[in-house]
């Protein structure tokens, strides 16, 4: 059910629904996803996998920090059994590497990289010469391609940059909090050819 | 009419045998040109019009499993109008057994169901059902079983009334991919021998294109002068037929063991595979061409470690993160979306947790039984809302127990996290984001 998300105002201005921001994102282009702890970036690439996996494309995840939670993924109804988890063990160079030979094998729809949560001395040490050359074997196989970071890394390769920021956390109880409800966070596109300044409120449940 | 014989080894194999499959092969064929081959010690034989040769079906039976024996295997066999009740008859019936014309869908109907080979899915859900036998799974009405089942579920209860529409898959000999290419007055020098291979190497490709096949292997022997002979093989990546591509493997696994000496003759071999097609059909969205996903799996086996890649599944367990990877498959059937095991559609605003693997050992201090301050090498901050504790526990019943708390807190940056708690030590398990 997408009533969880709105438009925030002006009202109609930008797309409607998690489906809208879900669609932006390209075959054939270098999208990322960038974003602090806890602000969503994690569930937007999941619901990304979760759309893509349910419409019958198969799906490869190169995990840079091995963080992918498996059971977030089939609470969220992804199956499993059309993604090719790539687990890299903190390597850094190993998961570029990974998701350079994953993207120029024609028939992922998306090939998705994960950088996690890795220091950003290490992530920044290659990344926008990685990211071209990311960007070019996305546009000759027209798999989506989504890079997510903490931080914007791929520079002018990326044709599409979505922000997340946490709005609230929301608990539920009566005098104090007994269960975490989820979060609301703000996606907003900082960078997009052609459009860009769309905002959307998501409410992720827990 | 249709006379299906079917020959089983005695006792049942689990596991393919060569011997017995040549030995079965021997006697179908020795009656009958058409044989299929349908797994471990099971052979079915199209026996219509052998009555002027070998008599009626009963004799005939007697004369396979005679001949059977007198080549030291014990066989039964069992004779039908369908494959199913043939083996049906087989492995239910004596040692030989003979299903009268027309009688196929009585004889099945106390048969069970594991004839059938269904899938796990199927099995259980016609347990479900109540269904034990082919008797009651053909007496279903069909529409339903169409409307629930789908088409698999009808050509299952065709089988079950004893109808079998397909004809026998009859079995071949295995090809032989192998040419031959005599080097007149012999050849000394590399470049030479590469010339020579290059047409043998055509041929086999030819062949193979023909029938649909690639090679995943190709052995080359080369006979010297000397009189002995210099052998090599070479196992590319990805099966291949096409002949420059063989060519340069050849050529590159020859530079790499030369012969040492005159080579008077070379021949080439291929080991042949059977590459399915990239695409199911028309409708059915892209997936990756096999020979593709093979190569790049194999690349990226070498880069992560053949462990560390495949398809996550999770375990039946309440254990946290308990999950395996199995090898990816490309021609694994998706799981079922709205059928069984799946009673909602997806959740695309589901809060997804990022691991932490291994969890970060963590110290937490608490104040009037509340966590107030977390400090760990991933994150050290102030709680400011906390959610616990929930009690996770499992497998008290085996020797390895498992038992902890686990906690949601809000640091003050914001960040939500997961933490757990075994009675002795704290751990970061996760972030929620």
């Amino acid at each position: 059910m997408i009533t969880a998300v709105e438009t925030l105002p002006p009202p109609g201005r930008g797309p409607e629904g998690l489906e809208a921001l879900l669609g932006a994102f390209s075959p054939g282009r270098l999208s990322e996803i960038v974003g602090p702890d806890s602000s969503g970036t994690s569930s937007l690439l999941l619901a990304l996998m979760t759309r893509t996996t349910v419409g019958g494309g198969v799906v490869a995840l190169v995990d840079v920090a091995d963080g992918f939670d498996p059971t977030s993924a089939a609470a969220a109804g992804a199956d499993l059994s059309r993604l090719l988890w790539v687990k890299c063990g903190a390597r850094l160079r190993a998961g570029w590497s990974a998701a350079d030979l994953l993207v120029r094998c024609r028939g992922f729809a998306l090939v998705v990289l994960d950088l996690g949560d890795l220091p950003s001395t290490r992530r920044e040490a290659a990344s926008a010469v990685l990211c071209r050359r990311l960007q070019r074997a996305a546009e000759a196989s027209g798999a989506v391609l989504v890079l997510r970071a903490p931080q914007h890394l791929a520079g002018s390769a990326a044709s599409l940059v979505v922000g997340l920021h946490q709005l609230e956390t929301r608990w539920t109880g009566l005098s104090r909090a007994t269960r975490f409800a989820g979060l609301t966070s703000e996606a907003r596109i900082l960078y997009a050819q052609g459009e860009g300044g769309a905002r959307w409120l998501i409410r992720w449940h827990a | 009419m249709r006379r299906i014989a079917c020959i089983t080894a005695s006792p049942l194999l689990t596991e393919r045998d060569f011997t017995v499959e040549r030995t079965l092969r021997e006697v179908a064929l020795a009656h009958s040109p058409r044989v299929e081959e349908a797994g471990a010690g099971l052979v079915y034989v199209d026996v219509a019009g052998l009555q002027g040769l070998f008599g009626d079906d009963r004799r005939l039976g007697e004369r396979l499993r005679r001949r059977a024996g007198e080549l030291g295997l014990p066989v039964c066999v069992g004779i039908a109008g369908s494959r199913l009740a043939a083996l049906a008859a087989a492995r239910l019936g004596g040692s030989v057994n003979v299903v009268d014309p027309g009688e196929d869908a009585a004889h099945l109907a106390s048969a069970p169901l594991s004839l059938l080979e269904l899938s796990r899915d199927m099995t259980a859900r016609l347990r479900r059902w109540g269904i034990r036998t082919m008797g009651e799974l053909a007496g279903l009405p069909s529409s339903g079983i169409f409307e629930r089942l789908g088409r698999e579920g009808v050509e299952l209860q065709r089988l079950a009334r004893g109808e079998d529409p397909r004809p026998l898959r009859p079995w071949q000999p295995p090809p032989v991919f192998e040419a031959s290419a005599e080097c007149e007055g012999g050849v000394a020098t590399l470049e030479l021998l590469l010339a020579r291979l290059a047409e043998p190497a055509e041929r086999i490709c030819e062949r193979l294109a023909h029938r649909g096949l690639a090679a995943d292997r190709l052995e080359w022997s080369c006979r010297l002068a000397s009189g002995s002979t210099h052998e090599g093989s070479v196992s590319p990546a990805v099966p291949v037929n096409d002949p420059l591509l063989v060519a340069r493997l050849l050529g590159a696994s020859l530079e790499s063991t030369p012969p040492r000496g005159v080579v008077e003759a070379v021949t080439l071999r291929a080991h042949p595979v059977r590459v399915p097609p990239g695409q199911g059909s028309l409708t059915d969205p892209p997936r990756p061409h096999p020979r593709l996903v093979a190569a790049v799996l194999a690349r990226l086996a070498a880069l992560v470690g053949p462990q560390q890649l495949g398809v996550p599944q999770l375990l039946d367990t309440h254990r946290p993160d308990a999950v395996t990877l199995a090898p990816y498959d490309e021609s694994q059937e998706p799981s079922p979306l709205w059928g069984e095991g799946r009673v909602r559609g997806p959740e695309l605003s589901t809060l997804a947790l990022r691991r932490l693997r291994p969890p970060v050992p963590a110290s937490v201090t608490f104040t009037a039984g509340r966590p107030v301050h977390l400090r760990s090498a991933r994150l050290t901050a102030r709680i400011v809302t906390g959610a616990g504790p929930w009690r996770c526990s499992g497998e008290w019943w085996t020797s390895s127990p498992w038992i902890h708390d686990e906690w949601d807190v809000e640091l003050a940056d914001g960040t939500v996290c997961r933490l757990a708690h075994d009675g002795a030590t704290w751990s970061l398990e996760g972030i929620y984001d």
